[in-house]
């Protein structure tokens, strides 16, 4: 599809339409046959749609051009639609123009980004529900609530000899306490929705040779890591983006860690803990047929910041031997801090589906258990601005409840709001006296 | 009396009052025309001034040298700080003041100004020639020369008054000639017009009214004063009552609802939402068991009382018979009957910050002409045309106060650059900076911008010094005081707040909240004596009260200056940025905001035609002087 923004739109796509007299009547899709503006030669056959600007996703006149696929066709359409005037759109530039026409706000704007460049379903679908304003509308709400609060100080400080008594600091503090449930629910999801972005670090650690580059493999679902009989094979740490469960996880394959070995090994396995300090998540594999080693026992007990679940590999070797191997010898204690306990075969694919539900539950917990539609927060500045939001209206109450006046505590409810309206545009003053009178039959 | 003036003031109310004192007071010679000098400075509806807002405008007003607060000082019977129970920030002073002695301050106070002249007149014409005015016309023939003239007719343009539902007959106030050829001249300069209405209550004989069945409200024992500047002695002072109507009243309303001139369609003007009539208050708020209606105190030499909350355009049978439902008022004996006015106003996006029209060079509107509502509001916009009209005389820059510097500069500000949909009225809620924006503060805020301008008289010069050298005395008292816990011991465990364990600041302590800076001065052995020190004290008090609000405030404000800093030239062709909507390209050509934070305020012009107007703008400046291929 080839599109056309701008004034002169229509006028462009009738210099290669010359069965068109005019401008086609504006969301009706029309069978076209297109020409070279140039020498006459015949293009394509195209069905176009014409959108008259306010109307239309930038604002202004608009071509839809849906012509027949491949690379050539729709290039050379591009083309000609140049040389009868156009320009190449640089990146962005149809959304830029529908924000400057004021057709989006500035979430809409940052998911329409999102949705170009979302790598799994969950940010794909965070990422629309900006665009549909999901996020937009909840923001506006919380901003209506605080003005809201506002003009229930202000209305007895602009009317103080009115009948009704001022309204009673209970409700007021009950309502700014909505809010800030309100805003800490979304702010739950801050973490989780920058994950989303960027992707959960999940770092594959363990002693050499316990089948970790299998596992991650087997999870990638390419050969990506080099495997052998060898203790010692990985030296370096591999990352690749992956979905699991149509979340977007990125996936580390470490060197194995033991003490001694050469210093190429030596120095992988200084890398494999840099990437465990920053991990989101830690998947240590043991093998299954072995009792967990001094090394392992030692890493369980380490207080790691990221939650770590323990696989055991290789579990199709226990099947196949007649042998009891008297399990891991995992101390009770030590069960009660994993995050979870899986078991695999990167052999014969057992466990791997387990795997890949595990994982996304346990990172986007507050994104899957959602029931209700709270929208998360993919984005630092949203985050950031909610933050201050939530921090000054806690500050409001506090205030109150030191028995400052309204209108000094009052100053941070304007701040919330500015900063709320940072998110998305919106300044004034004059809410705040409709929302009074809307509310209150005022007199004298 | 002259041919040639540097100012003339057409109108006697409350901003042409100001107007003319203002530009006498900056030294340009100043004609004050209006049709009667002995109503100069007349109070058309309540005799009161001040309020929530309006109370601090009244002492801006006299900040920068205006004739209002010592007025109000001089003739006023009862005082009440309304607020008083919230925080200073927001303690509006009101005071109801004698009908008769007010203008007779006023009068007093204009004639000691040596270059003004006061002449009894109507004008029928503005004289303008090649876009600037010269001059003002009389019916009688009569041309004076100006090169300013500053227009503040009030409520008298076209003015037609109602009572119940018949016609209406042509008025400019109860009683007083409407002003029909004047605003048929300013029309036909080329000027948009627009109409709203008013209402006033009825009056009624003070000694038909049973006292026993009302309540008796006492104002403050109080020697508060609203001009800094000047010691007017204060009047015997006199209670206001109140009672309540019911639901009888209601009845009697809702019976004779079609023979309101309001309901019977008999007028086409807006109304003020905030100052309703009796029908709006039981049409729109059927469900209210009762409304208040203050009885106020007309003056000292008359038992008239002021029926406030009763604003009505029903008949006068209907008007008595309302009133007597009321407990009190049975037997209650009308003096004037109450009425709804509807007058011509000019929508004021046609203004400069300064007040001076966009079209029409030298020519200024103040008052109600411009859509506002109230002495304060009129008198506020008459200091600052007065002045403005003089600096332009003096050839010196305007004179235009921010959102943050006063209310004033809020009120002119969302005149200009929101324009009214009906009758403006100042809030609290108006100002983005409530807390900047505060009656003990005037002085502090203005006084010295007043003064700097030559604004001020030697006297004010003189008094203002004076109370700043005691402001910053107190400042620097407690910001430099230590104090010993031993000294504020009981101070502190009668306040209710945890006691010291070593020195502090007094300014420190005095941030706690309950602890109160004249005790502090006092466990001190320090007292605080005279008025003077008396006001200073409190503004010193709540600036450091609540200081680190204030910081933030003033911070905020300061973000706000530097949007402000985007200057738009005059000349914009709004129209031809296409980039921008439809609707921001007709309001921003409309109303020309001088820069990026007005266009900002303009209702209708979104952030996304804000980014647009920047790039625009930024083109033009690139693209000036070269031709653009397109
Ligand atoms: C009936 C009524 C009810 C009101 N009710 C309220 C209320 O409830 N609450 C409230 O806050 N405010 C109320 N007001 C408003 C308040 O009175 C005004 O806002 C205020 O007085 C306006 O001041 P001003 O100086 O603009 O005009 P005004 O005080 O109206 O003064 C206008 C002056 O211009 C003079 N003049 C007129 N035409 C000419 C001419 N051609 N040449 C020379 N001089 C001329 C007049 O004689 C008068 O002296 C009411 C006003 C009226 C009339
Ligand atoms: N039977 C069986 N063998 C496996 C399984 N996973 C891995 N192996 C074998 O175990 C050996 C080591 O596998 P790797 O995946 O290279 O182990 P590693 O942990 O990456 O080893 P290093 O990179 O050396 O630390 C190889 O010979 C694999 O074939 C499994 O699930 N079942
Ligand atoms: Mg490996």
């Amino acid at each position: 599809m080839v599109r056309v923004s701008g004034p002169d739109a229509g006028v462009l796509l009738c210099r290669l339409a010359s069965d068109l007299a005019e401008v086609p009547e504006p969301r009706r899709a029309t069978l076209v046959k297109l020409q070279d503006p140039d020498d006459g030669s015949s293009l394509d056959r195209a069905v176009v749609t014409f959108y008259q600007g306010p109307a239309s996703y930038t604002g202004e006149n608009l071509v839809e051009l849906t012509c027949h696929g491949g690379r050539l066709v729709p290039s050379l359409i591009a083309d000609a639609l140049m040389r009868a005037g156009g320009r190449q759109a640089t990146p962005g530039e149809f959304t830029k123009r529908a924000y400057l026409r004021g057709k989006l706000d500035l979430v809409q704007v940052e998911a329409v980004a999102d949705l170009v460049e979302a790598r799994s379903r969950a940010m794909h679908r965070a990422a629309l529900g900006h665009l549909e304003r999901g996020l937009s509308r909840r923001i506006t709400k919380l901003r209506e609530g605080i003005v809201g609060l506002e003009a229930m100080l202000v209305h007895h400080i602009d009317f103080p000899e009115e009948d009704d008594p001022p309204v009673p600091v209970t409700r007021i503090v009950d309502e700014a306490s909505w809010i800030i449930k309100e805003i800490a629910k979304m702010l739950r999801t801050a973490p989780e929705g920058q994950l989303l972005r960027e992707g959960a670090l999940t770092v594959l650690a363990g002693q050499p040779n316990v089948g970790k580059s299998s596992l991650y493999n087997a999870l990638v679902g390419e050969e990506r890591a080099i495997v052998t009989e060898e203790p010692g094979t990985t030296r370096d740490a591999l990352e690749v983006a992956v979905q699991l469960g149509g979340f977007p996880f990125r996936l580390v394959d470490t060197a194995g860690l033991r003490d001694g070995g050469e210093r190429i090994e030596q120095l992988g396995i200084e890398v494999a803990r840099r990437y465990l300090d920053s991990a989101d998540l830690v998947l240590l594999c043991v093998s299954a047929i072995d009792r967990l080693s001094v090394g392992e026992l030692a890493f369980l007990s380490e207080a790691t910041d990221s939650p770590v679940v323990l696989v055991e590999t290789k579990i199709d070797l226990l099947a196949k031997r007649d042998v009891d191997y008297g399990g891991l010898g995992l101390p009770v204690d030590m069960r009660e801090k994993l995050a979870g306990h899986l078991r695999v075969s990167a052999m014969t694919g057992e466990g791997l589906d387990q795997v890949k539900q595990l994982l996304p539950e346990l990172v986007y917990s507050a994104v899957v258990s959602a029931k209700e539609e709270v929208p998360v927060l993919t984005r630092r500045r949203h985050a950031l601005a909610l933050e201050v939001a939530l921090s000054e209206v806690s500050d409001f109450t506090e205030a109150l409840a030191d028995g400052l006046p309204a209108e000094v505590a009052s100053t941070h409810l304007r701040a919330a709001a500015t900063a709320l309206e940072e998110i998305l545009g919106v300044i004034s003053v004059d809410d705040v006296l409709d929302a009074v009178f809307a509310e209150f039959c005022v007199g004298k | 009396m002259r041919n040639f003036y540097g100012v003339i003031v057409v109108g006697g109310g409350h901003a042409g009052a100001e107007a003319a004192s203002a530009s006498a007071r900056a030294g340009v010679r100043t004609l004050l025309i209006t049709p009667d000098l002995s109503r100069i400075g007349q109070m058309s509806c309540n005799p009161a001034i001040g309020g929530v807002a309006k109370g601090v405008v009244a002492r801006e007003v006299d900040a920068l040298g205006g004739l209002m607060g010592q007025a109000t000082d001089a003739s006023r019977i009862q005082f009440r700080m309304l607020n008083r129970s919230k925080g200073p920030a927001v303690w509006g002073p009101r005071a109801q003041c004698d009908r008769a002695l007010y203008p007779l301050a006023v009068r007093r106070v204009l004639e000691r100004l040596e270059l003004l002249d006061l002449f009894q007149d109507m004008v029928s014409d503005l004289i303008v020639d090649k876009g600037r005015v010269r001059g003002v016309r009389t019916p009688g023939g009569l041309v004076f020369g100006a090169e300013t003239v500053v227009v503040t007719t009030g409520t008298f343009l076209r003015g037609r008054i109602h009572i119940g539902g018949e016609q209406g007959m042509d008025a400019g106030r109860a009683g007083e000639a409407p002003s029909l050829d004047l605003a048929e001249g300013l029309e036909g300069l080329g000027l948009e017009v627009a109409r709203f209405k008013t209402g006033t209550p009825p009056r009624i004989d003070g000694r038909t009214v049973d006292f026993q069945k009302v309540e008796r409200q006492d104002g403050d024992v109080s020697n508060y004063r609203f001009s800094a500047y000047a010691r007017e002695p204060i009047p015997e002072q006199r209670p206001c009552w109140i009672t309540w109507a019911g639901k009888d009243l209601k009845s009697v309303v809702l019976e004779n609802l079609e023979r309101s001139a309001l309901y019977g369609g008999h007028i086409s003007g807006q109304g003020p939402r905030y100052c309703p009539s009796i029908e709006d208050k039981i049409v729109r708020f059927p469900d209210a068991p009762r409304h208040q209606v203050f009885l106020e105190p007309e003056g000292l030499e008359t038992t008239e009382l002021y029926v406030n909350g009763l604003s009505t355009s029903l008949p006068p049978d209907v008007q008595l018979e309302i009133m007597r439902t009321i407990p009190g008022l049975e037997e209650v004996v009308m003096t004037k009957v109450g009425y709804a006015i509807e007058y011509d106003y000019f929508p004021p996006h046609q203004l400069r910050q300064t007040l001076e029209l966009k079209q029409i060079e030298g020519l200024y509107f103040a008052g109600q002409i411009n859509g506002t509502t109230g002495y304060e509001e009129a008198a506020g916009q008459g200091i600052v045309a007065g002045i403005n009209a003089a600096l332009k005389v003096r050839g010196e820059k305007s004179f235009v106060l921010g959102r943050d510097e006063a209310y004033l500069g809020v009120l002119i500000d969302d005149l200009v650059t929101k324009g009214v949909d009906e009758p403006y009225r100042l809030f609290t809620s108006r100002a983005e900076f409530r807390l900047l924006l505060r009656q003990d503060n005037a002085p502090r805020r203005l006084g010295l911008l007043a003064k700097n301008r030559g604004l001020l008289t030697l006297q004010q010069d003189e008094a203002l010094r004076e109370r700043l050298e005691e402001e910053n005395r107190l400042l620097h008292w407690f910001r430099e005081t230590n104090i010993e816990p031993a000294r504020v011991e009981e101070l502190l465990s009668d306040a209710d707040s945890g006691a010291l364990h070593q020195p502090v600041r007094a300014s420190e302590l005095l941030r706690r909240p309950r602890v109160d800076g004249r005790e502090l001065l006092s466990a001190m052995g320090k007292s605080v004596q005279g008025q003077l020190a008396e006001e200073a004290l409190i503004a010193v008090e709540v600036e450091l009260k609540y200081e680190g609000y204030v910081r933030r405030e003033r911070e905020r404000a300061q973000r706000l200056r530097e949007q402000a800093g985007f200057v738009l030239s005059e000349d914009l062709p709004y129209l031809e940025f296409l980039s921008l909507s439809h609707e921001a390209r007709e309001k921003l050509a409309g109303v020309r905001p001088a820069t990026l934070a007005q266009a900002a305020r303009i209702p209708g012009v979104s952030p996304a035609d804000l980014q647009n107007l920047i790039l625009e703008v930024r083109r033009l400046k690139s693209s000036q002087g070269s031709t653009l291929a397109s």
